[in-house]
């Protein structure tokens, strides 16, 4: 039998199964929390850092990703103050800097209200969000990729540098991977990226209501929660 | 590759994954580096992909991937060394044998590599070879030592 604890997010009383997480529950109830590299069926690991919320015990708010912090009886979460959107729109400016190729990653800039990158475009095509490294390793248990090198050499490689023979070869990875949607003018050339910002129409629907899924197209580029089902 | 001395360091600890980083430590001190054939056979005796590996083995500096030469030249990066002039230490290694850090000399004989500190402060700027802390060291010394060591090489290509 499952278990529901009350949790409390945005002001919403919801009563969400035990064991689910934060960001679960917030997609399942309709309350927007962008997000990237939450892919649902597989582990979260909190590498994007989009879905930060406030998670508020007594009287003292603290921030995490939604996707990896689970629900508890009585938890009281804030996914839409001024704190969380000023950092959060830091974050999608960062994404954006590093891979401008993309255009999921261009949606969710203009989803988090970024109007201008402060910071040089390194066009480097991997944000390092593992949907790639997971949906390999969980759903097809074939470990044919993986993270390699740490710090600023991390970088998403095949087991020594070559394709391995459990690969399954079935492009999963590619499929799952935000970088594999080019924005809508074609791939930008080094040293022209742009922040592209053709969608801010989109983002009428969400100021006005800021909090709750508007099914925006936003989040189709990426697989967005709401959008898992509908494509399949 | 000798692959018996591998079996003898895996013997005992096939399906044990915890001890990933320990039989890492053992191939690196028999073989210098941790061969492809090696990994290969870690993940498949200790059941650890081979992805996990080849992660692990890529993460810690202390885990080479590549051969490294017969000699081995380290200067040390730390601070007193680097106040002491470290870069000029690094730059002489380089530019005398051809080679960035890291990287081998064709002959397999040497290779440069700079380290973050190497614990003996007091001594710098260190370059180290083999192990072997030259103390004070100057471009000039350090001339004279790879020069030195340039002319065993020659010997011992003579007398094989």
């Amino acid at each position: 039998m499952l278990h529901y604890v009350t949790v409390n997010i945005d002001g919403a009383d919801i009563k969400a199964p035990k064991g689910s997480s934060v960001l679960e529950v917030a997609i399942e109830y309709g309350i927007c929390i962008p997000h990237l590299c939450h892919v649902p069926g597989l582990s979260d690991i909190g590498a994007c850092r989009l879905c930060i919320v406030e998670h508020v015990t007594n009287g003292r708010s603290q921030v995490t990703t939604s996707c990896t912090l689970k629900v508890q009886e009585g938890m009281v979460i804030r996914s839409n103050t001024d704190r969380i959107k000023r950092l959060r729109h830091n974050i999608a400016e960062l994404l954006v800097a590093e891979a401008p190729n993309s255009r999921a990653i261009q949606d969710i800039a203009v989803r988090c209200g970024v109007k201008k990158v402060r910071y040089p475009f390194r066009n480097s095509n991997c944000v390092l969000c593992g949907r790639c490294v997971r949906a390999c390793a969980e759903l097809w248990h074939a470990n044919a990729l993986g993270f390699v090198g740490r710090g600023k050499d991390r970088h998403v490689e095949r087991p020594l540098n070559m394709r391995q023979e459990f690969c399954k070869g079935c492009d999963y990875c590619i499929q799952l991977c935000p970088m594999t949607i080019t924005p809508c003018d074609g791939p930008m050339k080094p040293g022209e990226e742009y922040l592209c910002g053709k969608c801010e129409s989109q983002l009428m629907i969400t100021e006005e209501v800021p909090d709750s899924c508007a099914w925006c197209r936003l989040g189709e580029g990426f697989n967005c929660g709401r959008y898992a089902g509908v494509k399949s | 590759m000798n692959l018996s001395k591998l079996e003898s360091i895996l013997k005992g600890r096939s399906s044990q994954p915890h001890q990933l980083i320990e039989v890492l430590h053992d191939v690196q001190e028999h073989y210098g580096y941790i061969p492809e054939e090696a990994m290969r056979e870690i993940s498949k005796t200790l059941g650890v992909p081979l992805i996990e590996v080849y992660r692990v083995a890529s993460f810690y500096k202390a885990f080479k991937l590549k051969p490294t030469g017969k000699y081995v030249i380290t200067v040390c990066n730390g601070t007193a060394c680097h106040v002491r002039g470290a870069q000029l230490l690094l730059d002489q290694a380089t530019s005398q044998l051809g080679i960035k850090p890291g990287e081998v000399t064709d002959d397999g004989m040497f290779s440069i590599e700079h380290v973050n500190c190497l614990g003996a402060c007091a001594l710098g700027p260190i370059a180290s070879e083999n192990g072997t802390l030259g103390h004070h060291m100057t471009p000039a010394k350090l001339r004279k030592l790879i020069n030195s060591l340039n002319r065993e090489v020659k010997k011992e290509v003579k007398h094989a």
